[in-house]
């Protein structure tokens, strides 16, 4: 058997009583891909971390290429041959791409250049090495990060989840890559949501649930069935979804021909009462046009209009005094305030509706309603939000949007980072919104959520509508939409 | 245009420089003389080196406004050292030791406390003036001994001592940014998380930038003595305020990773120029904190307002979909 | 109960008491009433900068111009009284003063988007450099000032009201008011939430430049009270009035609980702050220790402080009891 390479041994994790990781085990050996998987939240990234140094384990062993480790540095991790490539990529803006990929490394940037160039050649990506990285779009920040790994050509390469923002074509060449590397001893953790991706190039699978290893097998031992129970057994599986609802043929919100930062040319209707997806992939343009209609970014071209009037909003507030409410998708940094207590966030859509001279009893009621209604778990209305996971986190912002009594609900990416449970409680939640009347557009990358609860859909790719789907259609569909166009926009 | 003088700043800084001594040489004949140029940087020296100090400090994204309280320390442990007798070599180390140890103290609370920089400096900007009071009892020192003064007098080729000290610690800052090590001072400013997660030693990175900062001040405070020839109660105070203005004004960005020695020399010599012209014109002296704070917002305004046109290009070129090889091919390596 | 127990300010109230017990011990005659109460007037300006200050702080910013923008308002009222205006008249440029130096930092920092330190550290010099100009246009020396008041205003400086110094009841009717202001109204919960997280403010559609511009009004408006305040308690306009207030009022908002990464800090806290740092001042004085010295020591209090703080923030993340899940 081959060498291994890396290896954690009963290694925890644990933020105050909060334990991520339960004496989690885990290796990697010399010519091998071995998958990670496990729900969001599972404890992937955090393991990977431990590994490279980044976040110190509470307990256990890290025994790099035979030797015990205590506490790793990420400069020694490196040292010894380890790198992770991140799931969203860490770019210096006002250096080159050059420059970024070389940061680090033994030798000045320059003597890395032709290495570099021949490695952008080989992927097929339209990259220079010269260009100032703060231009950089996300797909292409991706690749940087990607090129760091390949350029270190590090004994241990861990990718976290690398292929969320690119074309099938670049995974292809990424995997061919991964695969040359394999040949050659290297070692390779390669984290991902897709089965079929893990498929393709892995050798051993591990899965993660709630901090625990849960599943670990050779690939060509194990069922997709059995990966996919160990992921989420029956008991916490998602509903499923509710087909045949009656639809009301009033118009709510009309686009046309909307133009903006991002998106180009975009229209389609909103029904009352219905649920209208938007997906594509990361970079697709629909973050981009849900804050242009909110106000947030400025629109450069089309009409829109909201119960057949003209719908124009410079903020976010003129946006929700007209009944339209956007939950952003970075709920931490655009949604939510951390630090305040729960009610604070709970009125923060409204504050202008508030009195002079606060009532914060009142507010304390109000949130006790919606924690009744949403299901939030907490102990009082006055504790920060941070104390919350990441599930009631987004019940509370849930509850900052309903506050504001929406016509048009706009949810960007609404179970990022929730765990099951609390995913349920949010698709019943949406499920009733719709049923009393509310519109909701929906924004997910998550194709199953986007079929699990939308009763139209329409996809977006490389900033243009690349067409409309109806209701209870395949992820397939969905998929061939959303990477085609998004293909040509690259190539 | 824009972009132009956006992207090249010194070069655009130098031509305003220019102008401004050619206008003053019209408007006073005599004024136009290589002696002109030597007055200039030989008042320049000081806030050259200060401004030295803090460059790599704010190129990590952090801030000394402590400098000037530094200046006056070592030049107080100089001039006391001095006049107790002790050798000027020993007498020079230890005005050094105190920046080291200040620029330490500094480095600690930012780098391993992670008290924010401005906090950790406003505080020590008092602290270290304590100090310095405390030590000389509120007295100024003056009869510092000639062998002092001679550092600051010209001897070769018109250059003094200092000067060519100053002239020194421009090449090293420069040679070292383009080193390897140099560019992970510029990348810990531009991305700290990155930049640790990139393996950098990004604590000891910030550490070591407010040690430097701590001993050109000190090699300022010894300029300054050698220079006047004593040492007053409040010297330094203020200095940092210029040092801060001068860089600004090089198009060091104050959010870190920007910024070259280039454009710091040409700051520097753009302010003493203003200052040496002022004085040449006979302006009163009380004059020169209005104009230069109205200078140093009037610079922040137009820097800021041009950063903010520059991001909007950089976020027009991001959203530009198609012809993305046009943009990418431009030279974009001055862009600041 | 524990609650408020462990709260700061009640920390602060703490510390005070045995501040004044060691200084009390040292020299009985540091508490004797008389000399406590009217020592404030050495002081209080001190708070009613920082109490606005801390404003600034939690909102995002910070602000360290008013320092010179005292000294600047004390003299365009000195100038509007030397030419003759009627007091409120006069009273009246100096405020506008204060709450136009307030108005042109909010405005440079918002069009810039520069940090507000670098842009109030431009204007503090340009402040007193345009106070010092401003002296100059009508004859006044550095050491002596603009001086002409009418005797009624200067004796203001030490009249009395309900048995308090004239300064102190003005900084604590004034606090007061910031306090209510900041803890118990709408305009409050935005200053904490738009410090608290910009970007979450702005999706919420608040109006974070307007609120963030009001406070450094507020302490420009706070600055011109202190200067006028000041002038009449030495009966004269100065340049250099406020100049010893930038580290004591940074000092006391710090102190006082306001992080300096907005979104914390409390008025009463500033205000027990005030009295911890202009009692530690007398005291000293009174022990024999230099003026000079004892206003430096305030520069070394603030380096203490934080690094206390941040030296526990750190020794709290190596012992984990921080309650934050990740689900």
């Amino acid at each position: 058997m081959d060498p291994v390479l890396a290896e954690l041994t009963s290694v925890s994790k644990s933020y105050g009583p909060v334990s991520v990781l339960k004496k989690v085990d885990f290796s990697v050996r010399a010519g091998e891909v071995h998958a990670l998987l496990g729900g969001n939240g599972a404890g992937k990234s955090t393991l990977m971390k431990i590994l490279v140094g980044l976040v110190p384990a509470t307990d256990g062993q890290v025994h790099i290429g035979g030797q015990p480790l205590s506490p790793v540095t990420p400069a020694q991790a490196q040292a010894m041959g380890l790198y992770l490539v991140p799931q969203e990529a860490h770019i210096f803006p006002n250096q080159s791409v050059l420059e970024n990929i070389c940061v680090g490394l033994s030798k000045p940037a320059a003597a890395y250049r032709a290495r570099i160039e021949a490695l952008i050649a080989q992927i097929g990506v339209a990259l220079s090495p010269d260009t100032k990285a703060a231009t950089l779009e996300i797909a292409d920040r991706q690749i940087v990060e990607i090129l760091r790994g390949l350029v270190r050509e590090a004994k241990v390469l861990i990718l976290d989840e690398p292929t969320s923002a690119l074309t099938p074509h670049e995974v292809d060449t990424l995997f061919s890559r991964m695969r040359a590397l394999r040949e050659s001893g290297h070692g390779l953790v390669f984290i991902s949501h897709k089965l079929h991706e893990l498929r393709a190039v892995s050798d051993r699978i591990t899965v993660l649930r709630d901090g625990y290893v849960v599943f670990s097998e050779m690939m060509s031992d194990s069922a997709d069935a059995d990966i996919l129970a160990a992921m989420s057994p029956g008991v916490t599986a998602l509903d499923a979804r509710v087909a045949g609802k009656a639809q009301s043929k009033d118009i709510l919100l009309s686009l046309k021909g909307m133009s903006g930062e991002g998106f180009v040319d975009i229209s389609f209707d909103i029904h009352k009462g219905e649920v209208l997806g938007l997906t594509g992939v990361v970079g697709a343009g629909r973050t981009e046009l849900a804050e242009t209609l909110v106000g947030l970014r400025m629109r450069s071209q089309g009409k829109v209009t909201l119960d057949g009037t003209p719908f124009v909003a410079k903020s976010p507030s003129e946006a929700v005094r007209q009944g339209v409410v956007h939950l952003s998708e970075d709920r931490q940094q655009y949604g939510l305030f951390l630090d305040a207590p729960l009610f604070w966030n709970t009125s923060s859509f409204v504050y202008d509706r508030l009195p002079f001279f606060l009532r914060p009893g009142r507010e304390r009621a109000r949130f006790d309603s919606y924690r009744d209604m949403l299901g939030i778990k907490c102990a009082s209305p006055d504790q920060p939000v941070s104390s919350l996971s990441g599930g009631n986190q987004q019940k509370v912002l849930l509850s900052k949007c309903l506050v504001a009594k929406p016509k048009l609900l706009i949810l960007d990416e609404p179970t990022r980072g929730v765990d099951v449970g609390a995913r349920n409680d949010i698709y019943r939640i949406i499920e009733t919104l719709a049923a009393e009347g509310t519109s909701v557009l929906l924004i997910s990358s998550d194709f199953d959520e986007v079929v699990r609860l939308s009763d139209r859909i329409a996809v977006m790719a490389g900033g243009y509508l690349a067409g409309a789907l109806p209701g209870g259609a395949s992820t397939d569909e969905i998929a061939e939409l959303a990477f085609e166009a998004g293909g040509l926009a690259h190539a | 245009m824009l972009e132009r003088i956006a992207r090249d700043r010194i070069a655009t800084l130098f031509l305003v420089t220019v102008a401004v001594l050619l206008a003053v040489g019209l408007a006073a004949p005599g004024f136009l003389a290589p002696r002109t140029a030597s007055i200039i940087w030989s008042n320049g020296l000081v806030l050259m080196l200060v401004a030295l100090g803090i460059f790599p400090v704010i190129l990590t994204r952090n801030i000394d406004v402590s400098g000037g309280s530094i200046l006056g320390l070592s030049a107080v442990t100089l001039g006391l050292s001095l006049n107790a007798g002790i050798a000027m070599p020993v007498a020079i180390s230890m005005a050094l030791g105190a920046g080291i140890a200040a620029g330490a103290l500094n480095g600690f609370l930012v780098a391993v406390l992670g008290v924010p920089s401005i906090v950790a400096t406003l505080g020590t900007l008092g602290l270290f003036r304590g100090v310095m009071l405390i030590t000389t009892g509120g007295e100024w020192i003056e009869d510092l001994p000639e062998p002092l003064k001679m550092l600051g007098a010209r001897s070769f080729a018109g250059l003094s001592v200092v000067g060519i000290v100053a002239a020194v610690a421009i090449l090293v800052v420069w040679l070292f940014l383009r080193s390897r090590r140099g560019r992970w001072v510029m990348v810990t400013g531009d991305n700290r998380a990155a930049a640790r997660h990139l393996g950098l030693p990004v604590k000891r990175i910030e550490f070591l930038a407010f040690v430097w900062a701590g001993v050109m001040a000190s090699v300022a405070g010894i300029t300054f003595a050698a220079q006047i020839g004593f040492v007053p109660n409040q010297a330094g105070s203020g200095i940092e305020l210029r040092a801060i203005a001068a860089l600004v004004l090089g198009g060091v960005s104050l959010l870190g990773g920007v910024g070259s020695v280039a454009g710091v020399v040409i700051g520097v010599i753009f302010f003493t120029s203003i200052d040496t012209t002022l004085v040449f014109l006979k302006i009163p002296a009380y004059w020169n904190d209005l104009i230069g704070g109205a200078m140093l917002l009037g610079v922040l305004l137009i820097d800021g307002r041009l950063r903010i046109a520059l991001e909007a290009r950089d976020r027009a070129a991001r959203y530009r979909r198609g012809d993305q090889t046009s943009s990418t091919t431009r030279k974009l390596e001055d862009a600041a | 109960m524990k609650r408020y127990l462990m709260r700061w300010e009640v920390l602060l109230l703490g510390l005070l008491v045995l501040e004044l017990l060691v200084f009390g011990f040292i020299n009985p005659r540091f508490l004797r009433p008389s000399s406590m109460l009217f020592g404030t007037s050495d002081f209080v300006q001190v708070g009613i900068v920082a109490v606005p200050l801390t404003f600034v702080i939690i909102a995002g910013g910070i602000d360290v111009s008013f320092a010179s923008t005292v000294g600047l308002c004390a003299i365009t009222f000195g100038i509007a009284n030397f030419f003759g205006l009627p007091l409120p008249v006069a009273l009246l440029v100096g405020f506008a003063t204060g709450a136009l130096a307030g108005l042109l930092n909010a405005t440079i920092i918002r069009l810039t988007g520069l940090q507000p330190l670098v842009v109030t550290l431009g204007s503090l010099y340009m402040f007193s450099g345009a106070a010092t100009v401003l002296s100059g246009v009508v004859g006044a020396n550095g050491y002596e000032g603009i001086g002409g008041f009418p005797a009624a205003f200067t004796a203001l400086g030490y009249a009395q009201i309900f048995g308090l110094p004239m300064p102190l009841f003005v900084f604590l009717s004034f606090s007061a008011v910031l306090l209510v202001l900041l803890h118990l109204t709408r305009f409050g919960r935005l200053v904490f939430q738009i410090g608290q997280n910009e970007n979450a403010a702005r999706h919420s559609g608040m109006p974070v430049a307007r609120v963030q511009m009001l406070t450094y009004v507020m302490t420009g408006v706070a600055a011109a009270l202190a200067g006028v305040m000041l002038s009449a308690y030495f009966g004269s306009a100065r340049v250099d009035l406020g100049s010893a207030t930038l580290l004591p009022a940074i000092t006391a908002a710090v102190l006082g609980g306001a992080s300096i990464y907005g979104g914390q800090g409390s008025v009463l806290g500033t205000i027990i702050a005030t009295f911890i740092i202009g009692y530690l001042q007398q005291g000293l004085q009174m022990s024999g220790v230099p003026s000079q010295i004892s206003s430096a020591l305030s520069g070394a209090l603030l380096v203490l402080v934080v690094a206390l703080r941040h030296g526990a923030a750190l020794l709290r993340d190596i012992i984990p009891v921080r309650t934050r899940q990740i689900d």
